[in-house]
């Protein structure tokens, strides 16, 4: 228990560097060591297949996407944040904090989420037969992402 | 579930207060951990773990999707107007 809430807790902690550091790649850093974080989360959480796809896609491939999009534009010092916005963080985090600790745990009995039924089966049972139609629509996601990039970086004739 | 309402919120409050179009989408990848925190949480809570499981899965990779989408966008984005900021997108505004 001790371990998970310390875990968890780091978990924030990288996200909130990601956001409030100054340098671009350091948050994209910090951002793998969040995701990497929540991978061992999910181990812990008896869920090994979501937790091998949050490290080995979120905290790896999307983190090589993060800093080749980073060092192709090579602009991050160009851009000013207001200060502001960094000095208040803290302040409106902590209220944050109070009003989850207070509502959070009421408002948790009250909305229905998955139905409380014994699962049976392996995870390969429920992925493939309960969830096909989910299947199909992650290959239509990934067929529109493949096109869009194509789109996107497609070379442009001289008449355009 | 808490923890997961704390990440959705540094990642909104990233979306509000930040100008940098690289750090805004490291916000909405924070509200995505979020989301999957919760979704797997509440799956866990309810011994509904496998079925958790797929769906954070799928969420993942709609997530990936979204990443690539959106990164090549940037790129545009800077090969266009040479920077980074959002306030210097407005050609679309009005």
């Amino acid at each position: 228990m001790v371990l998970q809430i310390v875990l968890l807790s780091g978990l924030v902690v990288f996200s909130v560097l990601a956001i409030l550091s100054k340098d671009i790649l350091k948050s994209a850093i910090s951002l793998a060591i969040a995701s990497l974080l929540l991978g061992i989360i999910f181990f812990r959480m008896s869920a090994p297949y979501a937790g091998v796809f949050e490290i080995s896609v979120v905290a790896g491939l999307i983190t090589v996407l993060f800093i080749l999009t980073i060092a192709l534009t090579k602009a991050e010092g160009d851009v000013r944040e207001a200060k502001l916005a960094k000095i208040v963080f803290p302040l409106f985090f902590v209220i944050f904090i109070l009003i989850d600790v207070f509502v959070m745990k009421s408002l948790i009995q009250n909305i229905p989420a998955l139905p409380e039924t014994a699962e049976r089966g392996t995870f390969g049972d429920v992925l493939w037969k309960q969830r096909t139609f989910d299947l199909v629509g992650q290959l239509a996601v990934i067929l529109a992402g493949v096109f869009s990039v194509l789109a996107l970086f497609r070379k442009r004739d001289k008449n355009e | 579930m808490g923890f997961a309402a704390g990440l959705i919120f540094v990642g909104v409050y990233c979306l509000l207060a930040m100008k940098n179009v690289i750090k805004l989408f490291i916000g909405i990848e924070v509200i995505s951990k979020g989301v999957s925190l919760a979704l797997l949480a509440s799956g866990f809570v309810r011994k509904n773990t496998l079925l958790a499981q797929s769906l954070v899965i799928t969420f993942i990779v709609v997530e990936v999707s979204l990443v690539a989408t959106a990164l090549a966008i940037i790129i545009n984005i800077y090969k266009h107007t040479k920077s980074l900021d959002i306030r210097k997108l407005t050609k679309l505004k009005g």
